[in-house]
């Protein structure tokens, strides 16, 4: 299997102008890209604004991109360059905005979820998906959890995954499949029976 | 939803889904807005297995990214003047290309004319091979030392029906196809050439 095929496939529907390609790229690597420049501004609204630039300067170099890299790599080599720089026009600012900077991590996610805009509702949501996810992790028959955990957690290959569960590479991609489905049930009712978000997954 | 389809999305996700499959997923995926938003919630289980703590996991960010992108030009319209200029460069290379080698053809066979002798000498009586100069026995000194003596140039002239043949037909032939031509008419035709081989290239010069 051709490691990245599924991220150029959409690369190359963005390049030939289909937009819609480029929102699954986003969908698919924003939480990633959002977490990436946390190591660098800490605060998630001013690390969502970063990603989101470095989005747009991604969308806009595409036609500059060939391929000889993988899309993720030099999408987070954009998001990193992005968020060095917001970190030095931050810093030669006149009001300081930076924390403390020997606090702990926590602290950091509490005050940049005070200085966030989004609402109290907004903030419930993303702890209920989070439950909601880990406790139908926690349903899933071992054999299902352990496949999708390899995957997410530790990147394994469905072929190393296979490997390590001694079992063929289509069962592995089945496993992956039904515990996917069996956590989007439960994670479709929050979206769309606790809060009505359902269109809004980015 | 088809199953698999489903199933098909989430080996995309993980890029674990052939080329082909994949170039034909993209295309629905692009389209279709409840796929994507299955294919955003896969991003957000994995987001949550892999505990990244201080993420947003309902933050609008796709959505603020496609607002903005609404406003800008499709990526196609950006490439299109440079793919129509690349375009016509195509179209005009293979025609410099041919003036070119004409050009070179033209001048090559106005450089052979002019090499050629004058009318009603025969073909290579020019070419006479220079005799050797052999210098005499009694005017050596020391010790005798050999000196290559140059050749005289060795000018093959084509005769007049194939210049005539070769200009006319230089539009349609490459050049090295008309180097093969002049090639093998001079070899099946020797003597006319006149090409002699010199009786000797060195000047022995005793002492």
């Amino acid at each position: 299997m051709s490691a990245d095929a599924s991220d150029l496939s959409l690369v190359r529907r963005v390049q030939r102008g289909d937009k819609g390609a480029f929102d699954a790229l986003v969908l698919k690597y924003q939480h990633k890209l959002v977490k990436l420049v946390m190591r660098y501004v800490r605060n998630p609204a001013e690390a969502e604004d970063i990603a989101q630039e470095a989005f747009i300067k991604a969308y806009r170099a595409l036609p500059q991109f060939r391929g000889d890299s993988a899309f993720y790599t030099w999408l987070y080599r954009i998001a990193i360059n992005t968020a060095k720089n917001a970190v030095v026009s931050r810093d030669r600012s006149p009001v300081e905005y930076d924390l403390d900077r020997n606090n702990n991590e926590e602290s950091y996610d509490m005050q940049g979820r005070m200085k966030d805009s989004e609402t109290p509702e907004g903030l419930v949501l993303t702890d209920e998906i989070r439950s909601t996810v880990n406790a139908a992790i926690d349903a899933l028959p071992e054999d299902l959890r352990t496949a999708i955990v390899l995957r997410e957690l530790e990147g394994l290959s469905y072929e190393e995954i296979a490997a390590a569960m001694d079992c063929p590479v289509g069962t592995v991609r089945s496993r992956i499949f039904r515990a996917r489905e069996a956590i989007d049930r439960r994670l479709r009712e929050v979206f769309e029976g606790g809060l009505g978000r359902a269109e809004e997954l980015g | 939803m088809n199953e698999e389809l489903d199933s098909q999305l989430s080996a995309m996700f993980d890029d674990e889904l052939a080329p082909a499959e994949c170039e034909l997923l993209a295309r629905r995926l692009s389209r279709d807005e409840h796929l994507k938003a299955r294919w955003g919630r896969y991003a957000i289980m994995g987001a949550v297995i892999r505990a990244e703590r201080g993420v947003r996991l309902n933050a609008p960010l796709a959505g603020r990214v496609n607002a903005v992108l609404l406003a800008e030009p499709a990526l196609a319209a950006h490439t299109a003047p440079r793919d129509r200029s690349a375009a016509r460069l195509r179209w005009w290379q293979p025609l410099a290309g041919a003036a070119l080698a004409a050009s070179v053809a033209a001048v090559s066979i106005l450089w052979l004319r002019g090499q050629a002798p004058p009318a009603g000498v025969p073909l290579g009586a020019h070419l006479t091979p220079a005799p050797l100069s052999v210098a005499p026995a009694a005017a050596t000194q020391g010790e005798s030392y050999v000196v290559p003596v140059p050749k005289p140039p060795t000018v093959v002239v084509p005769s007049t029906e194939l210049a005539n043949y070769v200009v006319a037909h230089s539009m349609f032939s490459t050049p090295v196809a008309r180097r093969n031509l002049l090639s093998a008419f001079m070899t099946s035709e020797p003597a006319a050439a006149g090409a002699e081989e010199p009786q000797g290239d060195v000047k022995r010069i005793a002492q």
